[in-house]
């Protein structure tokens, strides 16, 4: 009998290394829930339902695609915890961070002593991504800093018809405010007068005392770089105060029903993911692969986890068998991923450059006339050089 | 003017939050720590009562407020009355738990997206001009309403009706108020009841003007200053202590630096603790229990 169960224990064990060692094991640590949850829940939702939706077409270079993802709330403590599991355990390949930036040096600090390479999904690419970026730490997400006050206040600038007096909004968070401050600085070289900077607590009950100290600058333009509730609750109470001017801000994954819901002529989003009203074969694509996967989100939220999965379905495919943290850092070295119009053009990293060689903007706007989403520049890139 | 407005409406948002854990304190001596899940369980009510009664609004909203009501009367039946002779803080212990539970719950019910009920309702938030070219939004003014009608509300049910003096009886003395005849469940029960309803009510009205979201729950904790400041057993100090509280924020917004806001609540709050730890209108004794 002791033998039989034995037998059994030993079956179960190799047949758990087996499955293992079967696929292509990734590990995320995500803010699947917490207070900022519905920013990265659904980019790690949509990159699995890619992945799963892969593995059904038989995998990559023939073998399955394993995704682990533990919840870090956002936490530090826990982003550490998840890193050293996924690490020790799960012995992944790539681990994947889609949470706040505040988890990022714990994860750093154990991609470090693996020797696994660390990919931001989701989340704030960090600097270390952009070249000469970090060995071991690469990049995704659409935003990306200093770029987008770049794209922003170019767009400013080639849309006004008068001096230009820009005020500022942000979220007290370190990333917006040094975004901000860059862009207030950014604004000057570019000939604007920037009268007011406004940054506001997360979270804040009322915006109204921020914006009213912005609409008595009396700015013509207002731009705002942070998470989705300070951007737009700013703008809104701006608005509510009678305040007439245009306001820009990043095109987070809520921007496009965001847009139909504010109907404001004069309020622009600009981002670097395709919007789902093109209606891209790839679009139909994430419908398919969001209704097989039942996923709650909306369709528009799902486009960041897309692109994350395509890379990840790159980067694999380009991981030789059997896969080793090493091969998988050499393939993603020399990356270039077809992104199939979902942004302006292919996502390409090399040995110097983790972030991306190029950045592309569109700015959007709601049409009060036509009562839809306009499109109000198309892309236009910028070259990634540090 | 614009400034006073700001201040009042921010006022009422903290004394509409702070009256809930003002009620459950004085009568139950029990610090609820799940107040801003209670709040944003009241706003997730108003959430899913709008999808209900689609074209009615003000059935949406009764629904709502009678949901928050009955809300607090089952935590009280369901977890609090089994509190009642324990310690304080197995207590206050109970509702952190209860607020991690009830957390975990609203996600996964309601997911982590943003909602907008007041979109849901059919309603627009207008803005409403005032005397000397101030501007008030619709929501702001349903709130500074909304406030003065509960705290009225309150003090008449305090000192007019039986049940008032019943609870304010059963603050005071629990013993002897139960050696007199009342039914201590029963009024605890009804604190809690009251609590979460002007605690929802309170996440409605945010949640109608900022839209929906998890980050509610840590707005109900920031108005804690407030109710310490005012102190902890008394409406009256909930209202002195959120328009202190208030006054303070929009000020250092408006004249010295915005960042300033977040932190100034704390600053009031440990200068009160060093002047009058009891709070403006707290009772003294009250501080040896807490």
């Amino acid at each position: 009998m002791k033998l039989r169960l034995c037998t059994i224990a030993a079956g179960a064990l190799f047949a758990g290394a087996a499955l293992a060692q079967d696929a292509y094991v990734i590990g995320v640590s995500g803010a699947m829930t917490g207070p900022v949850a519905g920013n990265y829940a659904p980019v790690v939702e949509a990159m699995k339902a890619y992945l799963e939706h892969v593995n059904g077409k038989g995998g990559v270079n023939g073998r399955k695609v394993r995704v682990v993802v533990l919840d870090d709330q956002a936490q530090p403590s826990r982003a550490a915890a998840n890193a050293k599991q996924l690490l020790a355990q799960e012995k992944v390949l790539m681990l994947l961070n889609t949470s706040l930036s505040s988890t990022y040096a714990p994860m750093v600090g154990e991609s470090k002593r693996a020797g696994v390479p660390l990919y931001f999904a989701g989340s704030v690419c960090p600097k270390e991504t952009y070249p000469p970026a970090d060995p071991l730490q690469f990049c995704s997400t659409a935003f990306g800093a200093n770029l987008d006050s770049q794209a922003a206040l170019a767009f400013v600038r080639s849309q006004a018809k008068q001096p230009v007096r820009i005020g500022f909004a942000a979220m007290a968070i370190p990333i917006a405010r040094a975004e901000i401050d860059y862009a207030e600085g950014l604004s000057k070289t570019l000939g604007m007068t920037p009268v007011e900077k406004q940054i506001s607590p997360p979270p804040t009950p009322d915006y109204t005392p921020f914006a009213t100290k912005l609409k008595d600058a009396n700015p013509n333009w207002v731009f705002s770089w942070s998470p989705w509730v300070s951007q737009v609750r700013t703008f809104e109470a701006m608005r509510r105060l009678g305040w007439s001017g245009s306001y820009i801000t990043w095109a987070h994954l809520n921007a496009e029903e965001e847009l139909a819901r504010i109907r404001d002529g004069q309020f622009y989003v600009f981002g670097t993911n395709a919007f789902v009203e093109d209606n891209l074969p790839v679009h139909a694509e994430i419908r398919a692969v969001a209704a097989r996967a039942n996923l709650r989100y909306p369709v528009s939220y799902l486009t960041e986890g897309f692109v994350a999965g395509l890379v990840i379905e790159n980067a694999l495919k380009n991981t030789p068998w059997p896969p080793t943290p090493q091969k998988a850092l050499a393939a993603m070295n020399r990356l270039k991923v077809d992104l199939k119009g979902l942004r302006g053009g292919p996502l390409e990293w090399t040995k110097e450059n983790h972030f991306r060689t190029r950045q592309y903007y569109r700015v959007w706007r709601w049409d009060p006339a036509k009562n839809q989403i306009a499109r109000v520049q198309d892309w236009q890139a910028i070259e990634v050089k540090r | 003017m614009q400034i006073a407005v700001n201040i009042a409406v921010l006022a009422s948002i903290y004394a509409l939050i702070c009256c809930g854990y003002v009620l459950i304190y004085r009568a139950t001596r029990v610090l609820s720590l799940a107040h801003g899940e209670l709040m944003m369980l009241g706003a997730y009510g108003l959430y899913a009562t709008a999808s209900l009664f689609k074209g009615h609004p003000l059935i949406a909203l009764a629904a709502a407020a009678g949901l928050a009501l009955a809300v607090g009367l089952a935590v009280y039946a369901a977890l609090m009355w089994r509190m009642t002779g324990e310690s304080v803080l197995a207590a206050v212990l109970a509702t952190i738990a209860l607020g991690i539970l009830l957390r975990g719950a609203m996600m996964l019910a309601f997911g982590t997206l943003t909602q907008h009920p007041l979109r849901d309702l059919g309603w627009e938030n207008a803005s409403i001009g005032l005397p000397g070219g101030a501007r008030i939004s619709a929501v702001g003014a349903a709130l500074i309403l909304s406030t003065g009608l509960v705290y009225g509300g309150l003090f008449a049910f305090l000192r007019g009706t039986r049940w008032g003096m019943r609870m304010r009886a059963a603050g005071q003395n629990p013993l002897l108020a139960a050696q007199r005849g009342i039914g201590l469940h029963g009024i605890y029960a009804l604190s809690w009841g009251l609590a979460t309803f002007t605690g929802g009510l309170a996440g409605m009205l945010i949640a109608l003007d900022a839209g929906l979201e998890s980050t509610l729950v840590i707005i109900g904790l920031k108005a804690f200053p407030a109710a310490l400041v005012g102190g902890l057993d008394s409406l009256v100090g909930a209202l002195a202590g959120s328009l202190v509280v208030a006054s303070a924020e929009v000020l250092l917004i408006q004249y010295v630096d915005p960042l300033l806001s977040d932190v100034v609540p704390f600053f009031v709050l440990l200068a009160m603790l060093v002047v009058r730890p009891w709070g403006l209108f707290g009772t003294r004794e009250e501080l040896d229990r807490v």
